[in-house]
């Protein structure tokens, strides 16, 4: 089907590219189903969502865990069994927790789905949660949170996340936990959240791949028939984000570091805001690919880093606009003041025509190969219509949309967005090197050694 | 008995049903051309694979090759400094470029129509390369922040690069493609001219395409604008090979770090090699998976490692098969160490019983067709196979191969190459961190 739509293309790489169909289709119990048949490979994915995940959890990591521990025991199958029975199959098997979901997602040969559709519902429907798995997983996740410190650019992410956001917000947390979280996790604690999130309400299972609609709809239904209904989570309301009066900055210090990492963010958006579109645009051109106004200047022009990009979340709260790149130790101030002056630039002059022109072509000509050229593209294009209240129309609509907007629009988006004041800098690096000339950046200015990075309370 | 009829049909229909059909060309200045056609969506890919790698190099100049890769962005007579890649993103387009031991690869993934723009951006660049000084030293700054991100700063690459150090005592594979600190300080511009002229030869590079596009048309457009292009000598083959080697070797670096780390590493011929298949399946039996025997041990059962990994590198010379370890806290090394030793050993002795092989067979076919989920995925199975394995069309049979593959193999190979006087140990030992300069 969609090679036929896809033909009709070719002549122009603008012309508007459909979301292939698919049917929705909701068990008593609330269970949503989406099923996309594709032809392409003799492959299928089937990927249980449940709605809340980190942003519903008590104790920073519980969702993580959790996610883990669903393929570690049911009443018939021990953790060993449980990968035997997946890898024999060739199949994968992945769970992971993100700010908003729980998911378990496996993917086999499309003739296999009578043995693997029914070994994913066990997973998803009678966990254990063996108290020695508990342990060990426990463990591993606590070995993970002190490893992340020897990796610079993760160590950061965790940091920036915890300072832009501050107390309080969910996002704030680290989604795999810390020193100081993890140790609260109890096996009480994941069955509490088990029982109360992963329930029928909550679930969305997509299917994508080599199956007809109505050989695999019973089998999915026969599959998740059974979860408890439990209650629908009521997500929390969007706190938003408020720009800070003054500029704050986190140093990270850590000694034999040769370069500095860093991040420099502000508000931005949630998914689905009416800004989103251009300030899509307006992000590929400042920081979002190679020619970016970032990139240009911090790698191209002056060579002071292997990469400089800005980065915008898109997720169900208001989330950042962050600047992002490194540099050796002794070029940070230069890298910063250059990035910053990129951004007072887009602020105050905005975009050319032609800059725009070009981000749009950009963005549609590599649009199906992002987003719809494999079955878990696909699945995280339903998954985010499902979630975030969205319709066909965020694909099938999205060129006309991007064609839509003026220079005038983005540069307004542009000017409102890409602010100067009420910065928050998180930087990473050898602190008795830089302290002095990173100051300047901000009045309110902290400094922690990175042995104390998980630790905090 | 379900794990028995995966493997079947993976034998008896996903095999034939996922074919990859391609065809070959080869140029008259001898630039090999593949084309698969694709019309899943409107896109395409454009690999190019020059056979020119840190193999290549000499002491005083290691990096040279990689270093090249980001020069061949920077500027050529038609497309000055900032266009190729300025009109790649206004057309819709995207690239990137690696660099291994072995080859140099240039990517480019884009809309359809602009096919035509792209190949002459291509062929400009490798025809006439413009070689600015400027943009020389600027890039050499790049160059070194991406060895300061994957070397430097992580503990990861700065031992593997040790590893390959120690392991080899007179093959080029003893650097690592980023190239030695001194060196990336010192290239000058007469290494870089030197380079280009040996390695980007026409008949020294394999075109893949892969994508919305007809054979008919591909093939027009390359011959159009890459066939004029002039054929020259390129690289002189790599004599050294390097001797077998006659005991343990240990290395061992010191640096701050919450976690010691452990690398194992065991000559293995090159890709092309009859027993590259057996090798493969038992990286597949040993670390693939939960219930991969090196999992089960080392980070369910005795919970001594929190990550275990095995792979090899595709490579035209003897490689090496490696073996990643990260311990758990509290735990020695001798210990992960032992106990790694202790399934090398399993494996010699005993054959992997019946279910235990299927399983691997399942595992490592349904991940070689994962490959082919996406137009990149396929142009680098198939570059790969052009390079590697002498003939793209090997990719087709690759599969029948490991089907083959009996118990009695994999013993051979774990005999024959996971030895004592064969290894190389690198550990990252953890100092603590100084607070002072």
């Amino acid at each position: 089907m969609r090679l036929l739509l896809i033909t009709l293309l070719v002549a122009s790489c603008a012309a508007q590219v459909k979301l292939p169909p698919y049917t929705k289709h909701t068990l008593p119990n609330g269970v949503t189903l989406l099923l996309m048949p594709r032809s392409e490979l003799p492959l299928t994915t089937v990927t249980a969502v449940f709605r809340g995940g980190a942003e519903a959890e008590p104790v920073a990591g519980l969702a993580s865990v959790t996610a883990e521990l669903l393929e570690r025991g049911t009443p018939t199958k021990s953790t060993e069994q449980i990968a035997l029975a997946f890898d024999s199959l060739g199949a994968t098997l992945n769970t992971r927790a993100t700010d908003s979901t729980v998911t378990i997602a496996t993917e086999f040969l499309s003739r296999d789905s009578s043995a693997a559709l029914p070994l994913l519902a066990e997973l998803v429907q009678q966990p254990t949660f063996p108290e020695d798995e508990v342990k060990k997983v426990l463990a591993q996740y606590l070995d993970a949170a002190r490893a992340l410190r020897d990796n610079p650019q993760a160590a950061l992410g965790v940091a920036y996340r915890r300072f832009f956001y501050g107390p309080g917000h969910p996002y704030a947390r680290p989604l795999s936990g810390d020193e100081s979280s993890l140790p609260k996790i109890t096996r009480a604690s994941i069955v509490d959240f088990q029982k109360r999130m992963l329930v029928g309400r909550n679930l969305t299972v997509v299917a994508i791949g080599n199956f007809t609609t109505s050989g695999l709809l019973p089998q999915l239904t026969a599959a998740f028939a059974a979860l408890p209904a439990g209650t629908a989570y009521q997500p929390i309301a969007d706190p938003g984000i408020a720009r800070a009066a003054k500029p704050r900055l986190l140093l990270i210090d850590k000694p034999d570091a040769t370069q500095t990492y860093f991040f420099i963010g502000q508000p931005g958006i949630k998914r689905g805001d009416a800004d989103q579109v251009p300030l899509q645009l307006v992000n590929t051109l400042f920081g979002g690919r190679f020619t970016s106004m970032l990139n240009d200047e911090l790698r191209v022009n002056t060579g002071l880093t292997y990469g400089a990009n800005s980065r915008l979340d898109l997720n169900r709260l208001t989330g950042g606009i962050a600047i992002s790149s490194f540099t050796k130790t002794e070029t940070t101030e230069r890298t910063i003041d250059l990035a910053l002056g990129l951004l007072k630039k887009l602020n105050e002059t905005g975009l050319a025509a032609n800059g725009l022109k070009s981000a749009k072509a950009y963005t549609k000509g590599l649009f199906p190969a992002d987003r719809l050229e494999t079955n878990e593209q696909l699945t995280q294009v339903l998954t985010e219509i499902e979630l975030y209240g969205l319709n066909r129309g965020e694909i099938d609509d999205l060129f006309s949309k991007i064609d839509s907007i003026t220079l005038e629009r983005a540069n307004a988006v542009a000017k409102a967005r890409y602010r100067t004041d009420g910065l928050v800098f998180v930087l990473l690096g050898n602190a008795a090197k830089i302290r002095d000339s990173v100051r300047k950046y901000a009045a309110d200015f902290t400094e922690m050694p990175i042995a104390k990075l998980g630790l905090e309370p | 008995m379900l794990r028995f009829f995966a493997v079947a049909w993976l034998a008896a229909l996903l095999l034939p049903a996922q074919n990859l059909a391609m065809k070959k060309h080869v140029l008259a200045n001898g630039m090999t051309v593949i084309i698969h056609e694709d019309h899943d969506i409107p896109n395409v890919a454009l690999y190019f694979f020059y056979k020119v790698g840190s193999r290549n190099e000499k002491p005083g100049t290691t990096g040279v090759s990689h270093f090249f890769e980001h020069m061949m962005f920077n500027g050529a007579k038609k497309y000055g400094p900032k266009q190729f890649d300025i009109v790649m993103e206004d057309n819709g387009g995207r690239n990137n470029g690696y660099t291994t031991r072995d080859v140099t690869a240039y990517q480019d993934w884009f809309a359809k129509p602009a096919l035509n723009l792209i190949l002459d951006m291509e062929a400009d660049r490798i025809r006439d390369l413009a070689f600015d000084p400027k943009l020389v030293e600027s890039e050499r700054g790049v160059v070194y922040s991406e060895r300061r991100l994957s070397v430097d700063n992580s503990p990861d690459g700065a031992l593997d690069e040790q590893l390959w150090a120690a392991a080899f005592t007179a093959h080029t594979y003893a650097w690592s493609p980023i190239g030695w600190p001194s060196d990336i300080e010192g290239w000058t511009m007469a290494d870089l001219k030197e380079h280009f002229s040996m390695g980007y030869a026409p008949n020294n590079c394999v075109l893949v395409m892969s994508g919305d596009v007809t054979e008919a048309e591909a093939l027009a457009l390359a011959k159009k604008h890459l066939e004029t292009i002039p054929r020259r000598a390129g690289p002189p083959p790599v004599r050294t090979k390097e001797p077998e080697q006659k005991g343990e070797r240990r290395v061992v670096l010191n640096r701050p770090a919450e976690l010691p780390l452990q690398m194992f590493a065991f000559h293995v011929p090159a890709t092309s090699h009859a027993d590259t298949p057996a090798i493969e399946l038992l990286t597949t039996v040993l670390a693939q998976g939960r219930s991969s025997r090196l999992e089960q041990r080392l980070v369910e059962r005795e919970q001594l490692a929190l990550t275990v990994q095995a792979f090899t590198n595709e490579a035209i010379d003897p490689t090496l098969w490696n073996f990643y370890i990260q311990p758990r806290a509290g735990i020695k090394t001798e210990q992960t160490e032992a106990a790694l030793y202790s399934e090398f050993e399993r494996v010699a002795k005993m054959p992997v019983d019946d279910a235990q092989l299927r399983k691997a067979k399942s595992q490592y076919l349904a991940s070689f067709y994962r490959q082919m989920k996406t137009l990149g995925g396929k142009a680098g199975l198939i570059g790969g196979f052009e390079i590697f394995h002498g003939d793209a069309a090997r990719l087709n049979d690759w599969p029948a191969k490991i089907e083959k593959l009996t118990a009695a193999d994999l013993q051979r190979v774990a005999k024959a190459y996971l030895t004592e006087q064969n290894r190389t140990v690198a550990t990252l030992v953890p100092t603590k961190e100084s607070t002072k300069e």
